[in-house]
């Protein structure tokens, strides 16, 4: 009982944390045709840019903001002069965004060197609750009530503001939304740099979470996050956080019991997805 | 009679295929406009370039005095330029109501008025009001699309095939429609169904092989059997 | 016209061959031996590379993983069974048989959708690749890899100099004809303009799925080279930065030309070495990356066609504008 409901916690943890990855994929995605292959950089940056202004100033919290921070301002930059340019071609689109995720991970290592950083969560949020002989790992909760919270906060514009309206008329139908008199242009500029802050949130709350940080956790989480992607379905924002979950699960109960197979269980259900339902399981388009 | 629009040698390349060689109207204010032509003549991509969704290459749009050619859709649109595409362009996943929300501008008393005005003149929407627009019948998209694109102060309307795949009874509805919005806006109707295009058309325009070859009052048309056989293949 | 400028790229690529095969005869440096080597052995995993990108327009993040098959079958064969030459061979057959396998079932399931699927599936297999060379110890050793030796025959690095060489050209020559064949044309359609390949009645995804495997086998080709040169295998060959290394050189070479793969190869493994050594001046450039990561978004936004297709297009379109104007002339 003690192992599967820590077994659970932990695969929801980091679940959420992959999910934080993969919304942004996949509103960007939805919303403009463009596969961010960079985004795995804005989450390291945000760990790096994180963990280091929460070290400086002892704050937790300020580091949390410093990373939204920084992805909000990498967001804009990469939209502006990395996506706009090759906007509508495909292949550039794919092969730029790559390109980015090279430089934005070397110059992680430019700014903070070469070397791993550890960080531990702020004391409050360090420990665990006992109830019974169940112990549960605070940090844990938190990254799962984040996630959660990121999630309704994200559902609720989507459902209920003129702007999430417009976005999800865009996913639908982009020419007929500026048809409409809408310039699409400044909301995929929005989403942009609302997923990359989401990504930057993702890595910094990480950063405690598995203790240490390097340069190339970046492209780890991004390969999780496509999965889930391809899983949940391009484009579809409930789905990414269903799929996140599934992935977490899944890689925490395999890890434990079937470790050599836990990437290759992902693997199979994205393979599963793609012959049979390329649109992924909560998808609209494929 | 002024004019609300003109078109002055437009052409216009989708990727290396040069679909409009050479477009020239002009749209009267308070008149429906007919453009005419066989299918892939160039008539839906006239009125994709008039929005900006297909820029033209060269050649000039003129709104109003003013040049549009070089804007960008929305801009076009804000300038209260009303587009209904030939597939309706719904958002499937929205509801009616959603789908409208998506277009007003805005608020204010006229566009409740406006929207007072839609509900009347198409039940059909009220009643699926909180229905996704997917849902809807081929004929209730094209009340759908009409409305979102009448729901905003609108001087001109461009309305691509609107009797398309519509059984005769739901085109007559459509038809009675445009007539009633024409007592308020400029149309220009890109219409196969001629006895629809000669009953709303005040004027019309035929476009053949990318270019406009012949216009004139809509009863030149009705009476010249000859022209009509040779560029609309009916008699 | 044509034929003759034909004739004189070929004059340029035999003396270019010939050049780089007396060279270790007349200079003896064994540093630029091996340098040389590398660049041959990766200008044939870049020419692979080119194939999918350059030719048929398929944008592969997981080429790695070809090249580490090939890398690791020849490392378990040599180190399990005798270092002989038919193990060698064994070995090129298994790994001819692998990497088709894989790219066979990974074209079917993916390059009948979008491209972004093709790139996304690939970077995750290769990801796969690399955790099951971490984890399968018993015949991987995991992260830190082994050393194997290797036949006799090539244990002289001249003599591998020479094997490498000469496996680039028999590469570059026959990629040459397949892309010039009517099947490399189809490819080149779909490139173009996949929808109207289609109409024309070629099935898009089976042409697809040839190219798919052909670069997969060449790149296990180049990974078998790749770890004869080193005698030594690791975990490295599975990385993202062997799928990088082929991105930049055909991106920064230029696409589509086979011979921009080469020279991309050329640039990159010396600006490589080069730049490692001036790290000892200034660690800025052990991050020497960077610049190429640079260099490449730029090229990929102003140079689409890297510098082969760059200097190709200069020349074209100085002909291009002489007939239109002859032409204008006629019409007159």
């Amino acid at each position: 009982m003690e192992v599967l409901i820590n077994l659970t916690l932990n695969g929801l943890a980091t679940g959420m944390l992959i999910f934080l990855l993969a919304a942004g994929l996949t509103l960007i995605f939805g919303l403009m045709d463009v596969l961010n292959f960079a985004h795995g950089g804005l989450f390291a940056w945000g760990a790096y840019s994180g963990t280091w202004i929460y070290t400086s100033t002892g704050s937790f919290f300020a580091g949390i903001a410093g990373a939204i921070l920084t992805g909000l301002i990498l967001g804009l930059a990469t939209e502006k002069w990395i996506i706009k340019p090759v906007y509508g071609n495909h292949i550039q689109q794919i092969l730029i965004t790559l390109g980015l995720m090279l430089v934005l991970s070397e110059m992680l290592k430019v700014v903070w060197g070469p070397n791993q950083i550890s960080a531990s969560p702020p004391s409050y949020l360090a420990g665990s609750w006992e109830l019974g002989n169940i112990i549960i790992i605070k940090y844990r909760v938190f990254i799962i009530a984040v996630g959660l919270m990121v999630f309704a906060l994200v559902q609720y514009v989507l459902k209920s503001t003129k702007i999430g309206l417009v976005v999800r008329a865009g996913v639908m139908d982009k020419e007929m939304v500026q048809s409409l008199g809408i310039n699409i242009q400044k909301i995929f500029m929005m989403v942009f740099m609302v997923g990359a802050a989401m990504a930057a949130l993702g890595g910094v709350l990480l950063a405690p979470y598995s203790g240490v940080i390097y340069a190339e956790m970046g492209l780890e989480f991004a390969i999780l996050a496509f999965i889930v992607v391809v899983i949940g379905g391009m484009g579809s924002f409930p789905g990414s956080i269903l799929a996140a979950v599934l992935v977490g699960l899944s890689g925490s109960f395999m890890a434990y019991y079937v470790p050599s197979l836990s990437l290759a269980v992902n693997m199979l259900l994205m393979s599963a997805v793609l012959i049979f339902r390329p649109q992924g399981l909560f998808g609209l388009k494929g | 009679m002024t004019v609300q629009l003109r078109l002055n040698e437009v052409e216009t390349h989708i990727g290396q295929y040069h679909i409009i060689q050479g477009v020239s109207f002009e749209v009267r204010k308070g008149e429906v406009t007919v453009l005419l032509g066989r299918n892939g003549a160039g008539k839906t991509t006239t009125l994709r370039t008039i929005m900006g969704l297909n820029p033209a290459s060269s050649g000039t749009i003129h709104y109003k005095g003013e040049d549009i050619s070089r804007l960008p859709t929305f801009t076009v649109a804000q300038k209260g330029i009303g587009y209904v595409p030939e597939d309706q362009g719904i958002f499937s996943g929205l509801t009616v109501e959603e789908n409208m929300k998506v277009a007003m501008k805005n608020d204010n008393d006229s566009t409740k008025e406006r929207l007072e005005l839609i509900l009347v003149l198409f039940p059909d929407l009220k009643k699926f009001w909180k229905k996704p627009g997917g849902l809807l019948s081929g004929g209730q998209k094209q009340m759908l699309s009409i409305a979102r694109a009448y729901i905003n102060d609108n001087d001109l309307l461009l309305i691509d095939e609107p009797s398309k795949g519509l059984a005769p009874i739901v085109v007559e509805k459509v038809m009675e429609t445009i007539m009633e919005m024409k007592e308020k806006t400029t149309i220009v109707l890109v219409e196969q169904n001629f006895m629809m295009a000669s009953t709303v058309g005040d004027r019309f325009y035929i476009i053949d092989d990318g270019r406009t070859v012949s216009n004139g009052p809509m009863k030149l048309l009705k009476e010249d059997e000859e022209m009509r056989r040779k560029y609309l293949g009916i008699a | 016209m044509k034929q003759l400028m034909g004739n004189r790229m070929n004059a340029v690529y035999l003396a270019v061959a010939i050049f780089l095969i007396i060279l270790p005869f007349v200079y003896e440096s064994r540093t630029l031996l091996i340098l040389l080597t590398q660049v041959f052995i990766f200008a044939i995993f870049a020419m692979s590379y080119d194939i999918l990108l350059g030719y048929t327009g398929i944008v592969s993040f997981g080429h790695a993983m070809f090249f580490g098959i090939g890398a690791y079958t020849v490392g378990v064969f040599m180190k399990r069974f005798e270092p002989t030459v038919p193990n060698l061979l064994l070995s090129i057959l298994v790994t001819i048989l692998l990497t088709a396998l894989v790219s066979y079932v990974l074209g079917l399931l993916t390059l009948r959708l979008k491209s972004h699927f093709y790139a996304m599936l690939t970077m995750a297999v290769a990801g796969l690749f690399l955790v099951l060379a971490e984890k399968w110890r018993t015949v991987t050793y995991g992260n830190d890899g082994f050393t194997f030796r290797v036949p006799d025959m090539l244990k002289d690095r001249t003599d591998f100099y020479l094997i490498c060489l000469v496996s680039m050209i028999a590469v570059f020559a026959l990629l040459k004809r397949f892309t010039n064949s009517p099947l490399g044309r189809v490819l080149q359609a779909i490139r173009e303009n996949e929808q109207r390949t289609e109409s024309l009645g070629y099935s898009v995804l089976h042409y697809k799925v040839i190219a798919s495997v052909v670069s997969g086998i060449l790149a296990g080709m180049s990974g078998i080279l790749y770890a004869i040169s080193l005698r030594f295998v690791n975990t490295s060959v599975f990385t993202m930065d062997i799928t990088l290394d082929a991105l930049l050189m055909t991106i920064i070479g230029g696409v589509g030309t086979l011979v921009g793969a080469i020279i991309g190869a050329g640039l990159i493994e010396f600006a490589h070495h080069w730049l490692t050594e001036l790290a000892k001046v200034h660690w800025i450039f052990e991050r020497w990356i960077i610049f190429f990561g640079i260099i490449y978004i730029l090229a990929v936004m102003f140079f689409p066609m890297g510098i082969v297709g760059t200097l190709r297009n200069i020349k074209f379109k100085g002909k291009k504008e002489k007939q239109q104007k002859a032409g204008e002339k006629i019409a007159s």
